[in-house]
């Protein structure tokens, strides 16, 4: 179920944060418990706890004493700007080292993307219909 | 915080053979740590002193403090059904109704629920069942007793797939609910890492491993390739299991590797594959044990 | 509850062996001596013992046995302390071996009012152990019901304990304990004196002799188990 490689902890508290980032979990609203997340995911309620306190660790989640833990505001903008930033590391830069290996200009790489951006449905620019 | 199961320096001798030899282990309050090695490693042995059922030779147990060896006070607190456990001419019911009268948190409706989820007939005598079948009982009394310090040997041993899976969950089920200190032997390592807080390898009678499963988790991985590349990519780190010939080489790496190293294992074509908890005790054990431990946990 | 009755409570869930399988045993065997007399001998006056309870007796013993190598293991498994597990056994026992001598001491009471079934029998009654008033007969079984248990009881945690070779080592001590004592009365001359001991004793004082036998049985089980495993 989960990957071997990442601790498990973090595995679950990105789990989360994409219920966050895709909107399912809006702020204000309930993070899901220690004990549900360990049922769901089957792992370890201490192993999930981990995950949460990661969460809020992180700014994501906030703890109200004595009721629990809810989405805090602005949640979902920032974890939308750090996938930017993960985006782009993990994708753009492998993405324009082996352009340059290929010889590609920044035009013909900017023609590409045009090219199978159109193909999957990107808009052009922010706010328009497809390219 | 006092550890719950608090084992020092334990050492079981039956003749010449040394079941267990100066074994050293905490397991604290509420937590799942399983404990693994091969067969007759010593995790049963581990488990039956702590229980009370077999006395040491030399070296301390203390559950809660206090001794468990005679102690009714506390071995109240502790249930044990083992492997292979042996019955009286009972019933399945029987053996539930008796168990009943023991542990004070005894809840009758989970028992019942569990003996349904595993299909287990109350009316059959217990040397009728299979070897799957006397298991679940084990894990039905196991958890309605729901006894602060709860001892599971081999508990999915004879039990097919679904069963198991329908164990592990209930097992989370219960400890979410009301958290006890379990410790659980296994050999289906790989199916209950998740379960796992911690891992304890037994080999031979000592322990070779005590970690937090999250911590081992891909610190070791198999790195296969041309030998050259292998070579390069492999010089100064931690690393063991060999395999090579002409054209190909494997050898597994210890140490976590980062995005950089993922980086530079693809530009030279080597393949990744990080291994199992499984994998990952079965080479703990195989080799020499001490150097693995500290060098790649640490 | 309290933990001694919960024990008792265990050996009852299934008494098979505590109690049914010594009284079928009885049974049978009164059934078979009824047909034997009936069919063979003709009518007769004088009171023809039989060793049929003996069976009862011994398949009690047995019960012993089978309390150590069945039922120990999951009652320490369940948390029991071996104190509370022997002591609890040999109060089930003893309960029961107070109930049964009171069905014996009734039976032979019966036997005595039938005169014998009506067959010249006599399964319930004994030279010299097993005759005279109930409360004596109650007595006399109880205490031997009591040491066979218990002698069973220890059997069972020798052989626990020590394997096949210490049960061997057991049985061979108990024969060379009793040849030894032999051998010193015989050399002492003495044995007109045992013979007067027991003559003049009477059914009472030989209980009692027999109670202390249950007794030295049971500081010697308790000390057994003590370093049981299972």
């Amino acid at each position: 179920m989960l990957d071997e490689a990442t601790p498990l902890f973090m595995q679950i508290a990105e789990r989360v944060s994409v219920e966050i980032a895709d909107g399912l979990r809006t702020e204000g609203q309930r993070a899901p418990s220690s004990n549900e997340l360990a049922i769901r995911y089957r792992v370890n309620p201490a192993t999930a706890a981990k995950g949460l306190n990661l969460l809020i660790d992180q700014g994501l989640l906030e703890k109200r004493r004595g009721i629990g833990m809810f989405v805090a505001a602005g949640a979902r903008e920032r974890l939308l700007v750090a996938g930017r930033l993960r985006f782009g590391r993990k994708y753009v830069e492998p993405m324009v080292t082996e352009a340059g290996r290929l010889g590609m200009s920044t035009d013909e790489l900017v023609a590409l993307i045009l090219e199978f951006g159109g193909a999957v449905g990107l808009p052009a620019s922010k706010g328009s219909v497809t390219a | 915080m006092t550890a719950a199961i608090s084992v020092s320096g334990l050492t079981r001798r039956y003749g010449r053979q040394l079941a267990l030899n100066g074994v050293t282990v905490d397991f604290e309050g509420a937590s799942i740590t399983g404990l693994l090695g091969r067969n007759g490693a010593g995790k049963t042995t581990l488990m039956r002193i702590i229980a009370g059922h077999e006395l040491a030779s030399a070296g301390s147990v203390r559950v809660f403090g206090a001794e468990p060896l005679e102690n009714s006070a506390l071995l109240r607190r502790m249930v044990f059904i083992r492997e292979n456990q042996i019955y009286p001419e009972f019933k399945v019911r029987h053996a539930i109704r008796t168990a009943s009268w023991f542990y004070p948190n005894w809840c009758g409706e989970l028992a019942e629920t569990l003996l349904e989820e595993f299909d287990l007939p109350t009316d059959r005598a217990i040397k009728k069942l299979s070897h799957g079948m006397r298991s679940a009982l084990g894990i039905v009394i196991s958890l309605a007793a729901r006894a602060e310090v709860t001892l599971l040997d081999e508990p999915n041993s004879g039990l097919d797939a679904v069963a198991r899976r329908r164990f592990y969950d209930l097992l989370l089920r219960e400890y979410a609910e009301y958290p006890r200190t379990v410790l659980l032997s296994t050999h289906l390592v790989d199916e209950v890492a998740d379960l796992l807080e911690r891992v304890v390898v037994i080999d031979h009678g000592c322990v070779v491993l005590d970690a937090c499963s999250d911590d081992l988790r891909g610190t070791a991985t198999r790195v296969s390739g041309r030998p050259l590349d292998v070579e390069e990519f492999v010089a100064g780190r931690l690393s063991w299991g060999r395999a090579t010939s002409r054209s190909h080489e494997s050898v597994v790496v210890g140490g976590v590797l980062d995005d950089a190293d993922r980086l530079w294992a693809r530009e030279l074509h080597l393949d990744l594959r990080t291994l199992s908890l499984q994998e990952m005790m079965v080479h703990v054990v195989d080799q020499t044990t001490e150097d693995y431990a500290r060098e790649t946990v640490a | 509850m309290s933990t001694l009755v919960k024990v008792v409570r265990y050996h009852l869930v299934k008494p098979d062996n505590l109690v049914f399988v010594p009284w079928a045993v009885l049974v049978v065997g009164f059934a078979v001596n009824v047909m034997v007399v009936a069919t063979t001998f003709g009518g007769q006056s004088t009171i023809r013992y039989m060793g049929t309870l003996a069976a009862l007796y011994l398949t009690f013993s047995v019960g012993g046995v089978t309390s150590i190598t069945r039922a120990l293991p999951l009652g320490l498994g369940l948390g029991l302390s071996r104190r509370s597990f022997y002591l609890g056994t040999v109060l089930t026992a003893v309960s029961l071996a107070v109930v049964y001598g009171l069905i014996l001491a009734l039976l032979q009471a019966i036997e005595r009012w039938t005169h014998g079934w009506g067959l010249s029998m006599g399964v319930f009654r004994a030279p010299f152990i097993l005759e005279g008033p109930w409360y004596l007969t109650w007595l006399m079984s109880f205490v031997l019901l009591t040491l066979l248990f218990v002698w069973g009881v220890w059997s069972g945690l020798v052989y626990r304990r020590w394997n096949l070779i210490g049960l061997w080592a057991f049985m061979a001590a108990q024969v060379i304990v009793g040849v030894v004592a032999a051998l010193v009365v015989t050399w002492m001359g003495a044995w007109h004196h045992v013979g007067h001991f027991f003559v003049t004793l009477s059914a009472p004082g030989i209980a009692g002799v027999v109670a202390l036998f249950a007794m030295l049985f049971l500081a010697g089980g308790f000390a057994t188990i003590r370093r049981v495993a299972v």
